[in-house]
C-alpha cells in the first residue's frame, strides 16, 4: 500500500498535528506514504470563486505530479480532495478542456492523463487498511470515551460524483473511532458545516456556525470532536476561544482531535511525535484518560 | 451590458426554470439560518427571472458556506452553490464589489504556490513551534515556480471565456 | 361465450369482474396474493366521503366469491399467453396454500397455535402473522395458507401443529402446484401498484428513524383493524402521538431519488388521514408539508378546505430540507421553509408521515413480457392513446385499468374498471360472432 501525500496548504503551513499524527501512525499500519515534490495548492480556496480554470489547472498539476510518480494520491484534506474528484470528472468530462489543461500543463512540463487514482482517509482507514489491523494494532483501547465524528461537508457531499462516505448517514468516522475501543455516536448535527469556507465573507457567521456544533457536542455528552478536516480543525479548535466570545459562552470548552491523533494514541504512539501540544482545545483531561506516553 | 451578456450564458446552462421553489433548499441551508436576505430558493427564483445581476451586485452570492446540502438535496438536480461560484467569478472579473480576500489569495498562490508561507505556530503551553522543529521536512511548492506563476497569472487575467 | 381474463384483484379488477359477470359473461380473476381485495382492503377510510373502506370493498369481494360467472384463482399468476384477440390461449400456474380449500372454514385455530412470526404484509410490516395465516380478517376466500418459505415442517422437517389443531383436517402439506390452461377472448390487467422505498431519501431518515412512517404504515396505524387497534402507538415507544407531520411528494415530483411524475392521490389521502387524526383527538396538532395541493376531483377542494377550517389541519408550503431525531427522546424535528412567507422554522413532532410516490409493481416487466405488452419509460403498463383510448394497452384484446398503468385514485380506478369491463364485452361478444 503505497501512496502519492498530498498535504494541501492548511497542512503544510500551519496543521502541522495532522501531518505529523499521519506520518507517524500510517506506517505502523502498514502504509508507505511518499511525499510529492513540486506540488501547490488544489486551488479550491482561493481560485473557484474567481476562475474556474485556475481552479482546475491547480488540482490537475497536483494530480499529474501523482501521475508522474505513478501512485494513488492520498490528500488529507476533505477540500483538497473533493477538489481532486471534481476535477478529474471535469475533465474526463469535457476532452476539450482536458486539451486545453495539459497545453497549459506543457509549460511546467507536466501532463494530466486522469489515471491518477485518488483517495481520501475514510477510505484508505476504513476500507484498506480494515478494521482487522487496526484493532490488531490497538494496544491502548481509548476506553471509556465517547466522541462525536465529524466528518465535515466535503468528505460526504456532494453523492452523485463519489464520496467516500453516505452523505446523510456517514458511518466511517464513527466505525473508526469505535475500532480504537472508544464509543461514537449518531446525534443530529454530525453532518452539519464547519461554516469555515464563509470566513472570506463573514467571519462572525463562520463562528455562529461553528458554536452550534460544539454546543451541540457538549450537549450530548461527548468526550471530544473528531475531525478529518484541517478546515473543520481549525475553526473549532484553533478558533474554539473566539467561538466561546462570538456565542457568549466562556463554559463552550469541547476537545477537538484529528482522528490520526487518537488513533496515535490507541497504537501507543507518544503524544508530542502526535502533535498534540498544537492542539488549542483543552484536550489535557481527555488525555490524562486515555494515559500512554 | 456586458455584465448581463456573460451572466446570461451561466443562467441558460443552469435549469432555474425547474425549479419548484420547493424550499428544500433553504431548510437546508447553515446560512440561511442565521443571515437575513439570504436565501439560495430566492436566489434560484431571481436567475430564472432574468435578475441574476442584481444578484452579482449584492453581497448575497458571497455568503455561501460551501456545505453542498442544496446541491446534494434538490429534487430538481439544481445547484444554488454552483450558481452563486459561477456569478462570483463574473462579478470578480468585472470588477463588481466584492469580499477583499478574494484578490490576495488569489495573488499570493499564484506567486508562491500556497495560500501562506509556513506558520510558526503555539503550542498549549506557549511554545513555538515550526515545520523543523516537528520533524518535518520542508514545505513544497511548483519546481518552476515561474512557469507556475506565469500559467496561473495568464489564466486569471483572461477571465471567464 | 368465451371468459374475460382479469390479471389483479384489488378494487379495479374486481369491478371489472363484477361488471362482465352481471352482464353474462364469464371471468377468470386471477389474484397473486392469497386474498383479493388489494390496497383498498388496508385503507381505513376513503376521502372524500370518509366511507370505512373495507365496509365499502367487503361486499364486492364477497359478491365476486359467490358470483355463479366468476371464478377466482387465488395465488396465482398468469404465465403464458399466445394467441390474439377474442382467442387467447392462458396458462395460469397456481401455487398450492396447503390447505384444502373444500375443507377449511376459515376460524384461524392453526394460525393461532402456528409457532412461527412473520411480518404481515397486510400490516405493512407494523404487525405479525404466523407461517400458516389467513391474510386479514375479511380475507377472500377466508382460506388459510401456508408460508412455505416460512414453516417449519417445509423448512425444517418438525412441528405440523396446524395439522394437529385444524378440526377440519385441511391441512395439506403434499398440496402441488397446479396449471391451468384457459382459452379467453380478451384479458383487462389491474395489477395495481406498489409504495416507493423511502429509505434513499437519507435526509428524512426513513428506515433510521422508528417514528418516521410510510403513508400506507401509517393507514394501519390509525385503522382499527391495524396493529395496535387503531390507537396512534408510536413505535419506538409506544406513546400515543397527538402532534403528527406529513411530508408530501416522497419520491414523487423528483429528478434524484424517486420518480418525476406526480402520484395523483396523496395530497388527498394525507388530508384524509389528518382528518382521522382529529377525528381521534380534536386536540391533535396536524401539519401537512405540501408543494401544491392536487384537488382535481368531485368534492376534493371542499375536502381540504373542511380539513383546514373545521378541523384545522395547518397547510405549510414547503418540501421540508431535513428530519432529526433526538437520540434520547426519538422524537423528530423538521427543517423546512415556510416558503410562502420565505421564513425557515422547525417543527417538532411525535410521528412523520412520508407521503411517498405510487410506483409501478416490480412484478410488471414480467407480466408485461409474458402478456407482450409494452411498459412506458416509468415501468407502468403502457397506453399508447392515453388521451383517447386511455384503457388500451398496445395489444389488441388486452385492457389495462387502475394503479397499473399510472397513478390513480380509487374513483378512477372504479371507471377505468368498467371501462375496460364494456371493452372486454365487447371483444366477447364479437368472438362469439353476435356483435
Amino acid at each position: 500500500m503505497k501512496y502519492a501525500l498530498y498535504l494541501g496548504c492548511t497542512v503544510q503551513t500551519e496543521q502541522y498535528g495532522y501531518e505529523a499524527s499521519v506520518r507517524t501512525t500510517m506506517p505502523r499500519l502498514g502504509v508507505e506514504l511518499v511525499d510529492m515534490t513540486g506540488v501547490s495548492c488544489c486551488g479550491f480556496p482561493p481560485f473557484s470563486s474567481v476562475s474556474e480554470l485556475a481552479w482546475l489547472y491547480s488540482s490537475a498539476r497536483n494530480m499529474a505530479i501523482a501521475e508522474g510518480m505513478g501512485l494513488p494520491i492520498f490528500a488529507l484534506c476533505n477540500g483538497c480532495h473533493l477538489s481532486f474528484v471534481e476535477t478529474k470528472h471535469k475533465l474526463e468530462h469535457s476532452p476539450e478542456l482536458k486539451a486545453k489543461m495539459n497545453e497549459k500543463l506543457a509549460r511546467e512540463g507536466l501532463r494530466y492523463e486522469g489515471k491518477a487514482e485518488l483517495i481520501h482517509i475514510f477510505e484508505l482507514l476504513h476500507d484498506v487498511v480494515g478494521k482487522d489491523k487496526i484493532t490488531a494494532a490497538v494496544s491502548n483501547p481509548l476506553e471509556g470515551l465517547r466522541f462525536a465524528a465529524h466528518p465535515g461537508c466535503h468528505a460526504i457531499r456532494p453523492s452523485r460524483i463519489g464520496r467516500p462516505d453516505d452523505p446523510e448517514n456517514p458511518k466511517k468516522l464513527d466505525d473508526l473511532i469505535t475500532w480504537l475501543g472508544a464509543e461514537a455516536a449518531d446525534y443530529p448535527e454530525k453532518i452539519d458545516c464547519c461554516g469555515s469556507s464563509l470566513a472570506a465573507a463573514s467571519g462572525k457567521t463562520v463562528l455562529d456556525i461553528a458554536g452550534e456544533k460544539l454546543k451541540a457536542v457538549k450537549r450530548r455528552g461527548f468526550d471530544g470532536l473528531v475531525t478529518t478536516c484541517p478546515f473543520c480543525f481549525k475553526v473549532y479548535d484553533n478558533k474554539q476561544r473566539a467561538i466561546q466570545a462570538t456565542v457568549g459562552d466562556r463554559e463552550l470548552e469541547v476537545p477537538v482531535f484529528y482522528y490520526t491523533q487518537l488513533l496515535g494514541l490507541a497504537i501507543g504512539v507518544d503524544q508530542e511525535s502526535l502533535g498534540l501540544d498544537l492542539n488549542q482545545s483543552p484536550i489535557d483531561p481527555v488525555l490524562e484518560k486515555i494515559g500512554g506516553k | 451590458m456586458l455584465i448581463k451578456k456573460k451572466s446570461q450564458k451561466i443562467v441558460d446552462k443552469v435549469n432555474a426554470e425547474a425549479c419548484d421553489q420547493c424550499g428544500k433548499c433553504p431548510s437546508s441551508c447553515p446560512v440561511t439560518a442565521r443571515v437575513e436576505g439570504f436565501n439560495p430558493r430566492q436566489i434560484i427564483a431571481k436567475v430564472a427571472l432574468g435578475r441574476e445581476v442584481d444578484l452579482m451586485k449584492s453581497q448575497v452570492i458571497w455568503t455561501c458556506t460551501s456545505c453542498l446540502k442544496c446541491k446534494e438535496r434538490c429534487p430538481e438536480e439544481i445547484s444554488p452553490y454552483d450558481i452563486m461560484l459561477a456569478l462570483r467569478r463574473i462579478a470578480i472579473h468585472l470588477e463588481l464589489p466584492h469580499p477583499e480576500g478574494f484578490d490576495e489569495s488569489a495573488k499570493v498562490v499564484a506567486e508562491t504556490g500556497a495560500v501562506q508561507q509556513p506558520q510558526l505556530v503555539r503550542t498549549r503551553n506557549k511554545e513555538r513551534k515550526d515545520r523543523k522543529s516537528m520533524g518535518l521536512p520542508p514545505a513544497e511548492k511548483p519546481r518552476d515556480m515561474a512557469a507556475y506563476t506565469e500559467t496561473l497569472r495568464g489564466i486569471l487575467e483572461e477571465g471567464e471565456a | 361465450m368465451k371468459p374475460v381474463l382479469v390479471i389483479g384483484g384489488g378494487i379495479a379488477g374486481i369491478q371489472a369482474s363484477l361488471d362482465l359477470a352481471d352482464r353474462g359473461t364469464k371471468v377468470h380473476l386471477v389474484e397473486r396474493t392469497p386474498s383479493i381485495g388489494g390496497v383498498m382492503a388496508q385503507l381505513d377510510k376513503t376521502f372524500p366521503t370518509m366511507d370505512c373502506s373495507i365496509c365499502i370493498l367487503a361486499p364486492k369481494m364477497i359478491e365476486c366469491y359467490r358470483h355463479p360467472n366468476i371464478t377466482i384463482h387465488t395465488q396465482s399468476e398468469v404465465i403464458g399467453l399466445e394467441g390474439n384477440v377474442g382467442d387467447f390461449r392462458i396458462k395460469v400456474l397456481e401455487h398450492p396454500r396447503s390447505v384444502d380449500a373444500t375443507k377449511c372454514t376459515g376460524c384461524a385455530l392453526c394460525s393461532e397455535k402456528c409457532p412461527v412470526k412473520k411480518p404481515s404484509a397486510f400490516q405493512v410490516g407494523l404487525g405479525q402473522r404466523k407461517a400458516i395465516y389467513l391474510a386479514f380478517p375479511q380475507a377472500v376466500p377466508l382460506i388459510a395458507t401456508i408460508d412455505r418459505e416460512a414453516c417449519l415442517w417445509f423448512t425444517k422437517g418438525v412441528c405440523r401443529t396446524c395439522e394437529k389443531v385444524c378440526t377440519s383436517k385441511a391441512v395439506d402439506y403434499e398440496q402441488k402446484e397446479n396449471i391451468v390452461d384457459l382459452n379467453v377472448s380478451s384479458v383487462i390487467v389491474a395489477t395495481g401498484f406498489e409504495q416507493y422505498d423511502p429509505k434513499d431519501i437519507g435526509e428524512y431518515g426513513y428506515g433510521r428513524y422508528k417514528n418516521v412512517l410510510t403513508a400506507l404504515e401509517f393507514e394501519r396505524l390509525v385503522c382499527a383493524s391495524g396493529p395496535t387497534g387503531g390507537v396512534l402507538n408510536r413505535p419506538s415507544d409506544g406513546k400515543v402521538s397527538h402532534n403528527i407531520a406529513f411530508i408530501q411528494c416522497v419520491g414523487s415530483r423528483t429528478q434524484t431519488s424517486g420518480y418525476s411524475y406526480c402520484s395523483a392521490s396523496c395530497c388527498m389521502y394525507a388530508t384524509k388521514e389528518a382528518v382521522l387524526i382529529k377525528e381521534h383527538e380534536p386536540s391533535s396538532h396536524v401539519t401537512i408539508f405540501y408543494m401544491d395541493l392536487k384537488t382535481f376531483g368531485k368534492g376534493f377542494q371542499g375536502f381540504v378546505d373542511r380539513a383546514r377550517s373545521h378541523w384545522g389541519v395547518e397547510y405549510i408550503r414547503g418540501r421540508p430540507g431535513e428530519i432529526r431525531e433526538d437520540p434520547v427522546t426519538k422524537n423528530l424535528t423538521i427543517l423546512y421553509e415556510n416558503t410562502e412567507v420565505g421564513r425557515v422554522e422547525r417543527l417538532d413532532a411525535d410521528l412523520v408521515v412520508l407521503c411517498t410516490a405510487a410506483i409501478p409493481h416490480r412484478d410488471n416487466a414480467k407480466l408485461a413480457t409474458v402478456l407482450g405488452i409494452g411498459q412506458d419509460e416509468y415501468g407502468f403498463f403502457a397506453n399508447p392513446d392515453p388521451v383517447a383510448s386511455p384503457v388500451e394497452t398496445d395489444r389488441p384484446g388486452i385492457y389495462s385499468c387502475g394503479s397499473c398503468h399510472g397513478p390513480r385514485d380509487i374513483p378512477e380506478s372504479v371507471a377505468e374498471a368498467s371501462a375496460t369491463a364494456a371493452k372486454a364485452a365487447e371483444d366477447a361478444a364479437r368472438a362469439e360472432g353476435v356483435a
